[in-house]
């Protein structure tokens, strides 16, 4: 099915065209759920050109915020309709660690590739998993860390979730600048994503929507 | 240098390493350890001491890796957590004060250069704009590493005297770098997009400036090489259009200006340049080194650049950490024998992080034997 002009639009990093057509075609009555569709369809235009080597990690944080800015018109009319979200991610940085960077990038491609995130920030407590998978009941946790030191936590906090008799319940995400598939075996992940695109694929995989 | 004994060993181990710049096979590979916390955990000396205390860390370092047997230098002896602030534009959480004592030092990634920097650098000039840009922004930061760098040529003296090479005892980086810091990455990466053109006066005011305070630095210190160091402005983040604009052409500057110096400039990459391995052919040939820290494919660098840069690496952090002994020393001597013999200095994949088992480390150093 050929892309319609708006995803093209995002899917070429073209921030002012579509702006415009998000802005045109909600003057002309289109409905803002119908209009996030073909924005989320650009982004699946953009996680393409990511596999296949053509934009990069530069190209995803622009096209997350082109979403981000071009789809905040659209908030109003979306509130109290379902959004059909493809899936649930609780994601943070592992207690011990204050890097944000890359948790946050994977918070903004995800979100724009239609998961929901449920963002704890950053240096956060193993049980703090455990309470945010009781309360939001996600498919998805993902972890993050830039320390080796952070690795324990890593290890620790999936301890925690498996001992709350939660770990059945929830497919495992890790990612972060020294973690590698080693570092995913150590700590009892399900999947090492090296990229933050490699998350909405693991992601969508596991959604059963890929 | 009066111990003669000791000058010897520091002549062998220099031949050593630049034997394998100029591509040439040393006696044996040369083994240049890294990283100023695992050195602290080593000996049992507080995260805080060693992250603000000269009088504590050169020791420490110096310490901890001269006790693992023969190595032939250390990358940089001297450390302090200021210098980290100055490079990263950005604030540190240090331990002792905004963390336990013992727990490592963290950059607190803000954004604490604005849009309107890029301007304010080109109507005041880089030096000018930096200078005001610490003491606002960053007080006390200057002074501390000012302090610091008064001790550097004790801790350089200390490590000769021991016949050990201070290999890269300073840190240059381009302008991406730390606009990169100042900005945070996320914004800076929108920046290239949203005002390529005032982001690119910016760098090329600030160029000339950094360039000329490492040419001081260099002849100052009396170097033998130094940091050109990268680790956001890696090919696994910028598209090859940005990376082509905004990275290469000023690495290019800096490692020439530091070639005119006499220095040897080690490419200190960290994340993954393996897309842009072949520009690095660019760069004069058996001068430099690239450093990589495990996320490059060291073997990819050596297929493309083995008879034109000496590569150093790469231990990975996770393996010195969680490994064994055994699968550090099988990975030490498989880099031994498909990166070296020649034009291969062994290292950790940059620092040998704080958590590092002594036994890990050790069975590193022992690979080349």
């Amino acid at each position: 099915m050929p892309s319609s002009p708006l995803a093209q639009a995002l899917g070429d990093l073209d921030e002012a065209t579509v702006v415009r057509l998000v802005e045109e075609k909600l003057v002309a009555g289109e409905m803002p759920l119908a209009i996030l569709h073909e924005l989320q369809a650009g982004m699946s235009i953009v996680g393409e050109r990511f596999e296949s080597d053509e934009y990069f990690l530069s190209e995803l944080i622009y096209a997350a915020d082109i979403f981000k800015n071009a789809g905040a018109p659209l908030q109003e009319g979306l509130r109290g309709q379902s959004q059909e979200r493809l899936g649930t991610m609780v994601l943070g940085t592992v207690k011990n660690d204050i890097h944000d960077f890359g948790k946050d990038i994977v918070a903004t491609v995800m979100s724009s590739n239609g998961i929901e995130i449920i963002n704890l920030g950053v240096n956060v407590e193993h049980q703090a998993f455990v309470d945010a998978i009781k309360e939001c009941r996600p498919e998805l946790v993902g972890l993050s860390c830039l320390l080796t030191t952070a690795f324990e936590d890593m290890k620790e906090t999936i301890r925690t979730i498996e001992a709350a008799g939660l770990r059945g319940q929830v497919k495992i995400l890790v990612g972060g600048g020294p973690v590698d598939q080693a570092t995913a075996d150590y700590v009892g992940a399900d999947v090492y994503c090296k990229t933050a695109q490699d998350g909405v694929t693991a992601g969508k995989k596991f959604l059963g929507v890929s | 240098m009066p111990d003669t004994a000791a000058q010897k060993l520091f002549e062998v181990h220099e031949r050593r390493i630049r034997d394998a710049v100029a591509l040439k096979t040393p006696d044996r590979v040369p083994v240049v350890p890294n990283g100023p916390a695992w050195p602290a955990r080593a000996l049992g000396v507080k995260m805080s001491a060693l992250a603000t205390d000269p009088m504590v860390s050169y020791p420490t370092i110096i310490g901890a890796y001269t006790s693992l047997g023969e190595i032939d230098g250390i990358q940089s002896p001297a450390y302090h957590v200021s210098s980290l602030s100055m490079m990263w534009l950005s604030k540190v959480k240090v331990p002792g004060r905004d963390l336990p004592e013992d727990e490592l030092w963290q950059v607190d990634e803000t954004e604490l250069m604005t849009l309107a920097d890029y301007a304010a650098i080109v109507e005041e000039g880089f030096g000018p704009w930096l200078d005001r840009y610490y003491a606002e922004r960053l007080p006390g930061t200057v002074e501390a590493f000012t302090d610091w760098a008064k001790t550097v040529p004790d801790a350089l003296a200390t490590c000769r005297e021991k016949g050990i090479v201070p290999f890269t005892p300073a840190v240059a980086t381009i302008p991406y770098e730390y606009f990169c810091g100042g900005r945070s990455m996320k914004e800076f990466l929108l920046d290239l997009f949203r005002r390529p053109d005032k982001v690119q006066a910016a760098m090329d005011a600030a160029l000339p400036v950094l360039i000329e305070q490492m040419r001081g630095v260099i002849r100052g210190l009396d170097l033998m090489g130094l940091w050109i160091g990268g680790w956001r402005s890696a090919g696994e983040f910028v598209s090859p259009r940005l990376w082509n604009r905004f990275v290469f052409p000023y690495y290019k500057q800096m490692v020439d200006a530091a070639i005119e110096e006499g220095a040897i400039p080690v490419l200190h990459f960290d994340a993954n340049w393996t897309r842009d391995l072949e520009r690095l052919r660019e760069l004069p040939k058996a001068k430099c080194v690239l450093s990589l820290d495990g996320k490059t494919d060291i073997f990819k660098a050596k297929e493309i650049l083995g008879d034109h840069m000496c590569i150093m690496g790469d231990v990975p952090p996770r393996m010195l950490s969680l490994g064994t002994p055994e699968e550090v020393s099988e990975y030490s001597k498989r880099l031994i024998r498909e990166i070296g013999p020649g034009g291969f200095i062994l290292s950790s994949g940059c620092d040998v992080p704080i958590d590092a088992k002594y036994e890990n480390v050790k069975a590193m150093v022992e690979a080349v034997l």
